[in-house]
């Protein structure tokens, strides 16, 4: 991939999103890292509505679905119903090992699923393993040339 | 302390909470007394077996008093209640403790790795004790949980084949028995009747205890069962360290540990997590041992025929 990836986090913690951001600093992907903090910036990020109108649409979204009145599953849903938006993997990345959330998740279409690692370097690995394995190994569908405006660093 | 009145103030019928009996002792203990007899055990004591322990006892309520049946039921129906409560409040409150010590921990792992050697040596100190502190707490509520989950009300009761579990123990502890040099043998267990994910816990725990507390020699550990009554009683024999009389109560206790992290790891929790397997199931647990020649955990658990109902 010639172009860095476009990574969309999708967290109401701000320690988890500075722990992702950290993970990602320093790889050989570079990928741009785009954080929104509920359900709603992160739905119309991904439409490019509103102040995201000139954002570039994520390669991959990394997802947490405990957040507030957990519309994290509304997101996945939302985006999985979706003729378009289905086509950007989706990582569920929450705290729960439930088997319940788990379940729910993929039933409703996540990618994969990862618990978030109680222990830091096992976070960083984890996050690095999930850019790794969708940047270095999995093809995904071709970007289109004209959806890379000049690049903004969005991050709310 | 708290009282729970299940009381028959005639024949001194109490339930108690004990919420602190003594050093040393489990902090959530019910027992139930009368005229100085003393039923142990925890909260999972159903109405049911409540009402068989009294009928064996011959404390018939409902002979001489019409209306004390119906109050003890009624509080019986209370207790019943309230121990759900609190086996919901110990698993939420592992569950919800775990997000925000999750930031503790990695944060403090952040800090460490940053800033060590760039403030002065006591603050690297500190950051390490709050590092430390901090994963060891995850431990603790990683067990509370284990032990919070312990319930027979949401695991099937089937028939498990002991041997087919204890093979497997074995296996998942082949690490820790070719790094001691311990010896493991077992005769032929019976099939009982339990649940598979109790029973392994059970086995894990009374096995991993044997080889982890040994002293100069290899570990020695011998695992059988014979039948007693309704019940088969089972033996894990070890030639370890052994326990002092004084605590062959205690150590079954939440949180009890009789030597420091540094002597032998762990949390305190394993036997704990025992006797609430072995009494959901209907039956007890004890060991057998003095100081410095071996111990032998027994426990009782049905027979596959024992409950068929």
């Amino acid at each position: 991939m010639n172009q860095s990836p476009e990574i969309l986090v999708v967290d109401d913690n701000p320690a988890d999103i500075t722990l992702v951001r950290e993970s990602l600093a320093e790889t050989v992907y570079q990928s741009h890292v785009h954080c929104t903090s509920d359900a709603n910036h992160a739905l119309e990020y991904l439409q490019r509505q509103g102040k995201y109108r000139t954002t570039v649409r994520p390669d991959l979204v990394l997802l947490d679905l405990n957040l507030a009145e957990r519309n994290g599953h509304k997101v996945l849903s939302l985006m999985k119903s979706d003729a378009e938006l289905r086509q950007i993997p989706v990582v569920a990345f929450s705290s729960s090992a439930s088997v319940a959330d788990i379940t729910r998740s993929y039933e409703a279409g996540a990618n994969c699923y990862v618990t978030k690692p109680a222990d830091l370097k096992r976070f960083f690995s984890a996050v690095r393993a999930i850019e790794e394995f969708w940047f270095g190994y999995a093809v995904l569908p071709r970007r289109e040339s004209n959806e890379r405006p000049s690049y903004t660093n969005s991050a709310d | 302390m708290a009282t729970v009145a299940a009381s028959k103030p005639e024949n001194k019928l109490r339930l108690l909470l004990l919420e602190e009996k003594g050093a040393g002792q489990d902090p959530m203990v019910w027992e139930m007394d009368y005229d100085g007899q003393t039923l142990p055990g925890d909260p999972r004591h159903s109405p049911e077996k409540l009402h068989e322990w009294l009928a064996a006892k011959k404390i018939g309520p409902a002979e001489s008093h019409p209306h004390a049946e119906a109050q003890m039921a009624r509080q019986l129906e209370e207790l019943a209640r309230s121990n759900r409560e609190l086996e919901q409040f110990a698993s939420i409150a592992s569950h919800d403790l775990r997000e925000p010590l999750r930031m503790v921990a990695t944060y403090t792992q952040l800090l460490a790795e940053r800033y060590r050697g760039k403030l002065d040596k006591s603050a690297d100190q500190y950051i390490d004790y709050a590092a430390d502190g901090a994963l060891r707490m995850q431990a603790l509520v990683q067990d509370l949980l284990a032990l919070s989950r312990v319930n027979s009300g949401n695991q099937p009761h089937q028939a498990v084949d002991g041997n087919v579990v204890m093979a497997e123990v074995l296996r998942d502890l082949e690490p820790a028995i070719r790094e001691s040099n311990a010896v493991v043998q077992c005769a032929k267990l019976p099939v009982i009747r339990t649940n598979r994910a109790n029973l392994w816990q059970l086995f894990q725990n009374l096995v991993s205890n044997a080889i982890k507390f040994h002293g100069q020699e290899a570990p020695n550990v011998s695992i059988k069962a014979v039948p007693a009554g309704p019940l088969w009683q089972f033996s894990i024999i070890d030639n370890g360290i052994g326990i002092a009389r004084e605590s062959h109560e205690t150590i079954f206790g939440v949180f009890q540990r009789l030597h420091t992290r540094a002597e032998y790891p762990g949390n305190g929790v394993g036997l704990a997590i025992c006797r609430k397997v072995v009494e959901t199931y209907g039956g007890t647990i004890w060991v057998d041992s003095q100081l410095g020649s071996g111990s032998t955990f027994n426990f009782t658990l049905p027979a596959q025929e024992a409950q068929e109902s």
